[in-house]
This record gives C-alpha cells, sequence and structure tokens, in this order.
C-alpha cells in the first residue's frame, strides 16, 4: 500500500513503548502491510517495528531470507502482531545496524535461539523456533516495540560502536 | 575548530573526571572522541578535544596547572587538520582472544604478525590475571581484516605462536547486519 518514511532519532516515538494490538482490523492489516512495503523498498533491510514507520502499535515485520546470513535458516516473511519472546538461550555476537540510526554500527550480544509468539495478519496464534541471524533480527525488531535501541545494548562504545563502512 | 590530543595519567582516585572536564568546559573546549580507563593503579584519560578559537599550547594558558599540581601528567599534541577524523577502514571486523601463563613475547609477537599481513589494529587491552604463583595473561584484540584475508588465514598465522608460546588464541570476525 506504501512505502513509509523511516524515522531517526532523536524522534521521540522510538523510545516509546508500543501498545499491544487488541484486533487485527483493517488499520492493523494496514501497518502490516506498509511495514512489508517499507522493507522491501529499503533493499537491504531485513526488519522493521511499527515504531519506526511512526506507528505506536506491537507490530514487527521481519525476513532474513534474502540476506546471505539468513538464506539457509529462516521462516521467510513473517508478520508478528504482539510477539512476545517466551524462551531464550544461548548467545550470539553480532555488529547491528538500524536505519532509524544511520551511519553506526555497534556490536551486540544477543540469545541465538529463540521461541517466539505472535499473531499473524490472518489472525492465528503461531509460535515459532528462531536462531542464529533470524533470531536476532527479530529481538532487534522486538526492542523496538518497548523503545530499546540497539546503543541501550551495547557495553563498550570504545569497542562497540563505529562509524558505518563508507560513510 | 582546531583539535588536541589531550593526555592524562596520574594514581587513581575519585574526582579525577571531574576535575579534568571541569576545566575543558571552563575552557569552551568540545569533547570528541574520549577513552578513560583505571590500567593498575593509574587512571589514563586519552581525550580528542575541539576548540573554536585555541591554535597551539600557549593558548591553554595556566589552565592545565591544578591538574599538575595534584600529581596527574599532562601531555598536550597539536593535531593536523583532519587528525581528528577517523580514516575510513573497510573490512571484517575479528576479535581475537590470546592468553595463557604470563611469558614475555606475547603481546608482541602477535602484534608483529598482524602488523606484516597489514591487519589494522583497532582496540587492544591485556591484563594479568590469575594468582600471584600461577599468573596468567589475557590479551583482547579488536582488528579489521583486509578485504582478501578470512578468519582462518588469522588462525594459520597465529597457529606458530599458539606452539612457541603455549598460549590459547581465539580468532572470530563478527558480521554486520542491517537491521
Amino acid at each position: 500500500m506504501a512505502v513509509r518514511p523511516i524515522l531517526l532519532y532523536p524522534d521521540p516515538i522510538l523510545k516509546q513503548v508500543a501498545e499491544e494490538v487488541e484486533t487485527i482490523d483493517k488499520s492493523v492489516v494496514a501497518v502490516i502491510q506498509d511495514l512489508v512495503d517499507t522493507m522491501l523498498d529499503s533493499g537491504h533491510s531485513v526488519g522493521v517495528a511499527a515504531p519506526q514507520i511512526g506507528e505506536l502499535v506491537r507490530v514487527v515485520v521481519v525476513d532474513v531470507s534474502k540476506n546471505k546470513l539468513g538464506k539457509d535458516n529462516n521462516h521467510g516473511l513473517l508478520e508478528m502482531v504482539n510477539p512476545e519472546i517466551i524462551e531464550k538461550s544461548g548467545s550470539k555476537m553480532m555488529r547491528e545496524g538500524c536505519m532509524s540510526i544511520p551511519d553506526y554500527t555497534g556490536n551486540v550480544t544477543r540469545a541465538e535461539h529463540i521461541v517466539v509468539e505472535f499473531t499473524d495478519r490472518a489472525g492465528q496464534l503461531r509460535v515459532i523456533e528462531a536462531s542464529g541471524f533470524e533470531s536476532v533480527a527479530i529481538q532487534h525488531e522486538l526492542d523496538h516495540l518497548d523503545g530499546m535501541l540497539f546503543l541501550d545494548r551495547v557495553s563498550s562504545l570504545k569497542t562497540d560502536l563505529y562509524r558505518r563502512k563508507g560513510k | 575548530m582546531n583539535h588536541f590530543a589531550l593526555t592524562i595519567v596520574g594514581r587513581d582516585r575519585p574526582g579525577i573526571v571531574s576535575q579534568v572536564t571541569g576545566i575543558l568546559f571552563e575552557q569552551g573546549c568540545n569533547i570528541a572522541d574520549s577513552s578513560c580507563s583505571i590500567l593498575g593503579g593509574q587512571f589514563a584519560m586519552i581525550l580528542i578535544l575541539g576548540h573554536p578559537e585555541f591554535t597551539n599550547r600557549e593558548s591553554f594558558g595556566e589552565a592545565f596547572k591544578p591538574l599538575e599540581d595534584s600529581d596527574l601528567s599532562v601531555s598536550l599534541r597539536v593535531l593536523k587538520p583532519g587528525g581528528e577524523v577517523r580514516s575510513d577502514i573497510d573490512g571484517d571486523i575479528c576479535m581475537i582472544s590470546v592468553y595463557g601463563s604470563d611469558k614475555p613475547g606475547i603481546v608482541y609477537r602477535v602484534a608483529q604478525v598482524l602488523g606484516e599481513k597489514n591487519v589494522n589494529i583497532t582496540d587492544l587491552n591485556t591484563k594479568l590475571v590469575g594468582s600471584d604463583e600461577r599468573p596468567v595473561y589475557v590479551m583482547v584484540i579488536e582488528a579489521v581484516l583486509p578485504e582478501e584475508v578470512e578468519e582462518e588465514d588469522v588462525n594459520g598465522w597465529l597457529a606458530p605462536i599458539r606452539d612457541d608460546l603455549q598460549v590459547d588464541i581465539t580468532v572470530r570476525t563478527i558480521p554486520t547486519v542491517e537491521l
């Protein structure tokens, strides 16, 4: 339906906690579709959370299937409403970048395996087990629903925060 | 804006950062990049400063005298234009952990190999841990690998050091992801 602009920090919306979705009505479906359109339009993105397009609702989309780090281990396009991580294990460090904080990347350690429960676009409750890059991507997007940015998770600016290549 | 590198070292105690940054604030300095840490019993501060008017050491006048009077060593380096900008270093980020019984040459041998292979060290920390009877030396390096270099290559280059010095070495690249 529409590619939406990505809000950039210090937009205050990025630091707010998003609202639980009560029912998946037309407006929620519109948000899901806009997230998918926005993610595809950016080319390199593997996920977008609703607050990043200015919608304070608990909706994210993730798709790591087209990324070389995720292509062998993924659930395709995930449209997640009210997602909640119900189990975590292991740990994995990646250097994360975020469309809402251009130019910087930082080392973040997250759970290697997660079990996440969510409602899909059709209203079905789903539980999936994700690991590796897909697990990291889901956790990064879910953080946006609680007003958390990867900057909240880096432990050392000296070794963890770098200006992105070529910028 | 002119830039300076300021280094301050002295016996650790509470209040050093406050004393130093108070002076910098009064002088109208901007702190750009900085890294401050306790090393042994010393507190070491390294700061890249900007100032709209100051051009040299003399511009600061006697501003740092209170620091020297309280037993801190102060050194100021005037940067050439552009000296405050980090150059682009392309390539994968690689963490190298090296540890084992303390013995001479651990840092040098590893750094020598990386230098020869044109691997840029962007961060290096060492620490002596363990007990007095069995001291263990730990070093963690963050480096940027040149385009054509893989994690296995670094492992291969460091293998002889592993045997010679009886140290454990692990090499791991950190993938960069856009989310």
